[in-house]
């Protein structure tokens, strides 16, 4: 060969294929920051620098770092189960719905009558149960992630309401609601935010550093390819669905703990909102490539925006349209630096 | 050549991505009535180039005269207008629109505007498909019930239904079977007698030898040879051209005939079928020999392999590793027992895009790396790298993004997830589509390389020549059965066309 | 017709349970009269516990998916019962408006005698309304109200604005004569037309005590996990204020969970609705909640005696009218400690 090649795209060994090796294996280790995580962390700062402009005493207060953190904590858990089924290709969109019926099974009067355990026991089986059979639907009865999940909506509501009959279904446990109180707090850190915290670590590192993980990734990024290698899709599904639920039923127990009862509106679009927090953090609907950190970050950055807003005591309507332009912008971001990798 | 005035000069085309420049200096003039082939290998630019063509890219700096006349073709829309059209490699259509709505889309017939005339559509597609000499195609049928090789005619008709003088063919016979490349010739000489000028893609030379008029060869976005004589240049001038050196079409060497025939076969294949689109077939596999499958495009080549695989459940009839049935229908039973396909489509069965080469090298052996679920990523890492380093692929980088590398790349990304595994039979269904023709030598190298290390290796290829140069038996495929088995040595090119056409020997 | 005996007419339309609709008489009417014999004997025929012509009552409601619509259904249940000559024919609640207008289609085939409304949406349903009076069955609008008045023979319903103004002069009469005041106001959903009622009554309350300032206003969606996550906002926004009104005493479940994890005691808050858990917490006296301003379910029970009445052609008791009035505006009575004993019964679940 006379003339270096352009690119890596060449058979024989060039100088950039060579460079480019070196810049990888540099950065083979950790998280990536890539361009939509550290946009979303600008977005962050920004809001942050805003909410210390218009709030300054409130907005920068500990409480209200225990607040957003609090409050950003149940559709957290939520959304990293939902990275992982969006990852994997899929869609959850009972995610609310099954929380609303794990929280009001965990409070009924006989369940309350087991105490903690039994509630936290009752939300997280009632999650894992709702999560198989979606996963059995999906994997072995080959629906459509979107129909079956939504079934699944309708049902998992529809006996909620029927366990409730609409009222609202107060606890008395008092150790769960201890949990929930100020005096609970871990250095300062409400213990709900401390489940939160967790499940995100536990969630990278099952998603970054082990074989159910890649394998995830694999049936999202090409279910055929994934299958022809030797992979269970089925059964790689079944789980997604499976941790899905029970994220769900540990958020529930979460939101019992917060609300101090269970009722079966809880939950309300909470699909809505953790689809639209993976989305901007840079998880790919289409699936194939998901970010735990990033979702998180657009949780925090969707309840960072309500904390705001409601310091300055703006409307609920002017809200939603904040919340509609950052998806956009999000997403727009995302798109371009997609093209600059190219 | 009468000297008039050319129908389309570019001089000095430039156009730059970021990171790349794809073209660097070309320069095309293309003649009225002419066949003009360009050549190049992949990411020589011909892509690139045929879009600045065709609109859809513009030019960074050079001139594009059209009939004299300086033009710039700032959109897909004004390309058309001049009577310019592309039918590209990867086919445009779309699939829930029938027939008629496809050739006429974005132009339909209409009353008063706006009102979608469709039987007028319709006859006026029938009158297209007819030039063509595909009257059987239904315009009201919808393009995605067709043929691969159907909806080709379907582009190719919906770009006569503009005024066209040029007409651009982005590999139009890689999908195709002889025949349906015959047809494709014909319709081409028809076209250029009319005067229309055809600019033709492709990386068989024969075919060039066959309907080309004139030849222009790219290499790294240059056009470093323009309007050869495409019949009479020889074939070492064209590849030197291309590839700057003097590759042939090189096979690597064969051990003699009959090598393995001591050996206990590691893959039996036992009455295996599926209806409608195998008869029973029986196949005998022994370690260090490739046996090839040759036929027609449908004739059964890709489906045998899938069933084989488990990928597709047969409808009767057993697989045998080691002389151990497997599970019918089961990738994790054939996987586990040693077997590896190297599907057919590669980006779209093979291949995780957004991947690193090494995610995509240990998919199949994640266990291996792992201990209660864990990922060693170290020893990953290790030894993803020695298996991409043993089939000398570039970039000798692992965490590099298996979408940029090329084709015959990514291709040895998938022999190496299968060398890792340490498969005992390898399936491999068109191993070399979309790899050019320097990486193909060093892929056939590679292997027999492998089968030489006492793989068997079972080979789909389309292309006669390859399955005869590499293959050491070959079974010969027509309409889902098999007619006949020999040595790669006792046949040639001629005779294989022969019988997949007509299915017995003549002398 | 048989004579009405006077000792039973107490009991009549509105019976001893629904004392918001006691309320309701001694509101409309500033002179009960004193002497029921004497009252009877000029009156038309009026409805009483004697069973009379056999009624079947077709009841179409909304999906009972908050604890106030549930205690509807309940109410009109129970109330049903109590009448021999009462049938009901209640259809499974839903939300979605071309359901219930099937429903309501459904009952006006099976020619029910009287037909008992609660629509999902009041406009949506005015055509239904108006296909059953034109076929002769008479309508009782139960709370949300049809656009049409053609549509119904009978209104009766709940006062939004009348909370709102009655939780504001609550409120002015308990801060009066504190100086600069601050209230916060936690609202319901904000795209439904009973919570800018329930705001302006509250608003219009206000302006008679200049020393009452409202510095705060969030909505939230009648959930208790909204509640709690709006009322948190709120505690953190406001570091100090008087008086809270919340729209709503199922959310309330949640504000009050807020308030008690922000450990906040130092303001009055006012419900509404009048949930049981609400009258609870009133009568122990040992948190915030001092006052719900009731939006009385027993409507439903209530809307039961006058399709009764309608269904055997008799009036109101107490009343001098021969008819059945076309519209009954309830009131949004303050249950207070004091009173609470009193409203008790009344509190849905």
């Amino acid at each position: 060969m006379t003339q270096p090649a352009t690119a890596a795209h060449k058979d024989a060994p060039t100088s950039a294929a060579k460079s480019a090796g070196e810049q990888g294996g540099s950065r083979r280790s950790g998280p990536r920051w890539d361009v939509r995580t550290l946009s979303l962390l600008g977005v962050l700062a920004v809001l942050v620098a805003v909410g210390g402009i218009t709030a300054p005493d409130e907005f920068l207060a500990t409480s209200n770092l225990q607040l957003v953190l609090t409050q950003a904590s149940v559709i957290g858990v939520v959304t990293v189960g939902m990275t992982f089924v969006i990852t994997s290709g899929g869609i959850d969109l009972s995610v609310g719905a099954i929380v609303a019926l794990a929280s009001v099974w965990a409070t009924t009067v006989a369940t309350q009558e087991f105490g903690f355990a039994g509630i936290l026991f009752t939300a997280v089986i009632v999650g894992v149960g709702c999560g198989l059979v979606n996963g059995l639907l999906i994997a072995y009865g080959r629906m459509v992630p979107f129909i079956a999940t939504l079934a699944m909506l309708a049902s998992a509501r529809g006996l909620a309401l029927q366990i409730t009959d609409g009222s609202t279904q107060i606890v008395s446990v008092e150790s769960v609601l201890d949990l929930g109180a100020r005096d609970s707090y871990i250095l300062g850190i409400p213990p709900l935010v401390l489940i939160f915290a967790a499940v995100t670590v536990i969630g990278w590192l099952v998603l970054n550093r082990t074989t159910f993980g890649r394998r995830t990734v694999a049936v999202g990024g090409n279910a055929e390819a994934a299958r022809l290698a030797g992979i269970d899709v089925r059964r790689q599904r079944l789980y997604l669905y499976l941790l899905s639920g029970l994220c769900c039923g540990i958020a529930a127990f979460m939101l019992i703990v917060l609300a101090g009862s269970g009722q079966n509106t809880n939950g309300n679009l909470y699909e809505l909102d953790a689809i639209a927090a993976a989305i901007i953090g840079g998880t790919l609907l289409s699936g194939g490539r998901g970010t735990i950190i990033g979702s998180v970050l657009g949780v925090l950055v969707f309840t960072t925006i309500t904390n705001i807003f409601a310091l300055n005591n703006l409307e609920t309507a002017v809200q939603q349209i904040a919340k509609g332009a950052i998806i956009v912008a999000a997403v727009l971001v995302q798109r371009r630096s997609l093209h600059g990798d190219t | 050549m009468a000297p008039q005035p050319p129908l389309l000069t570019m001089s000095g085309i430039t156009k730059s991505f970021p990171g790349v420049r794809a073209l660097d200096g070309v320069d095309l003039e293309v003649q009225a009535g002419e066949v003009h082939c360009l050549l190049g290998q992949n990411g020589a630019g011909k892509s690139t180039l045929i879009k600045v063509l065709a609109g859809a890219h513009q030019p960074d700096s050079g001139e594009i005269t059209w009939r004299s006349e300086p033009v710039t073709l700032g959109s897909p829309i004004a390309a058309m207008r001049l009577g310019i059209a592309t039918i590209y490699q990867e086919l445009d259509l779309i699939e829930g629109l029938s027939v008629a709505e496809n050739v006429f889309l974005g132009h339909e017939p209409t009353s008063a505007g706006f009102v979608v005339r469709g039987s007028a559509s319709r006859t006026a597609t029938a009158e297209l498909l007819e030039r063509l000499g595909h009257s059987e195609i239904e315009p009201s049928r919808l393009v995605g019930e067709l043929s691969a090789a159907q909806q080709q005619i379907v582009s190719m008709a919906r770009a006569l239904s503009h005024e066209v003088r040029l007409i651009v063919m982005d590999e139009p016979s890689a999908a195709l079977d002889p025949e349906e490349v015959d047809n494709l010739f014909r319709i081409v000489g028809d076209l250029t007698a009319d005067g229309v000028a055809v600019i033709y893609i492709s990386h068989r030379l024969e075919e060039i030898r066959r309907i080309g008029d004139r030849v222009t060869v790219l290499k790294e976005g240059r056009s470093v040879a323009g309007g050869l004589p495409a019949k009479s240049t020889p074939t070492h001038e064209v590849v030197a051209l291309m590839t700057g050196r003097n590759v042939e079409y090189v096979f690597p060497e064969r051990p003699e005939a009959g090598f393995a025939a001591q050996r206990e076969p590691v893959l039996k294949v036992e009455r295996l079928s599926r209806r409608g689109e195998f008869a029973p077939i029986d196949l005998e596999l022994r370690p260090g020999e490739i046996v090839g499958l040759a036929g027609l495009v449908g004739s059964g080549r890709s489906e045998i392999l899938e069933t084989i695989y488990g990928a597709r459940k047969p409808d009767e009839g057993r697989v045998l590793v080691d002389g151990a049935p497997l599970r019918p229908g089961s990738v994790r039973a054939a996987v586990s027992a040693g077997i590896g396909l190297a599907p057919e489509e590669r980006k779209a069965q093979g291949l995780l895009m957004l991947e690193s080469v090494s995610s995509n090298v240990s998919i199949s052996t994640l266990s291996r790396f792992a201990r209660a679920g864990w990922l060693d990523r170290r020893t990953e890492r290790a030894a993803t790298h020695k298996a991409v380093r043993e089939l000398s692929l570039r970039p000798d980088n692992p965490d590099a993004a298996i979408r940029t590398l090329s084709g015959g790349n990514q291709q040895k990304a998938v022999l190496a997830r299968w060398l890792l595994r340490g498969c005992k039979v390898l399936l491999l269904d068109e191993p070399t589509r979309g790899v050019d023709i320097g990486a193909r030598a060093e892929l056939y190298a590679v292997i027999r390389r492998l089968a030489d290390e006492g793989l068997a290796v079972l080979l789909v290829s389309s292309e006669v020549p390859e399955v005869l140069g590499l293959a050491d038996r070959v079974l010969v495929l027509r309409e889902g059965s098999v007619v006949h088995t020999a040595d790669a040595r006792e046949l040639d090119e001629h005779r294989v066309l022969d019988l997949v056409m007509e299915g017995s020997l003549t002398p | 017709m048989p004579r009405t005996p006077a000792t039973s007419r107490r009991a009549l339309l509105f019976g001893t349970a629904a004392v918001s609709a006691g309320a309701l008489l001694t509101a409309c009417t500033s002179n009960e009269p004193k002497d029921q014999e004497q009252a009877a004997d000029n009156a038309a025929p009026v409805a009483d516990d004697k069973p009379g012509k056999a009624v079947t009552v077709g009841f179409a409601g909304p999906q009972a998916d908050h604890g106030w619509l549930n205690a509807i259904n309940s109410n009109a249940k129970s109330r049903a019962k109590k009448y021999s000559d009462v049938t009901l024919e209640i259809t499974e609640g839903s939300n979605d408006t071309a359901q219930q207008i099937g429903q309501v289609q459904t009952l006006i085939n099976k020619k029910v005698d009287v037909l008992v409304i609660l629509p999902a949406d009041g406009k949506a349903l005015t055509q239904v309304g108006l296909q059953a009076m034109r076929a002769g069955i008479p309508v009782v609008n139960l709370d949300r109200v049809f656009a049409s008045p053609q549509a119904y023979r009978c209104w009766i319903g709940g006062d939004n604005y009348g909370m709102g103004l009655n939780a504001g002069h609550y409120i002015g009469e308990q801060l009066k004569g504190k100086k600069n005041a601050k209230v916060v106001e936690l609202a319901g959903l904000d795209n439904l037309e009973l919570t800018q009622q329930r705001t302006k009554g509250f608003d219009d309350a206000l302006k008679n005590y200049p020393n009452i300032r409202k510095v705060a206003r969030q909505a939230a969606d009648f959930t208790v996990e909204s509640g709690q996550a709006k009322m948190a906002q709120l505690l953190q926004a406001q570091s100090g204020f008087d008086a809270l009104w919340n729209h709503d005493d199922d959310q309330g479940v949640g504000a009050l969970r807020a308030i008690d994890q922000a450990g906040r005691d130092d303001f009055l808050m006012v419900g509404g609705a009048g949930a049981k858990s609400a009258m609870d917490a009133i009568k122990a006296g040992n948190s915030v909640l001092k006052a719900t301003v009731l939006y009385p379910p027993t409507m439903a029970a209530s809307a039961i005696d006058l399709a009764r009445a309608l269904g055997q052609g008799k009036g109101v008791d107490g009343l001098a009218e021969f008819e059945i009035p076309s519209s009954l505006t309830l009131y949004s009575a303050v249950v207070t400690k004091d009173n609470v004993d009193q409203y008790l019964p009344t509190g849905f679940i």
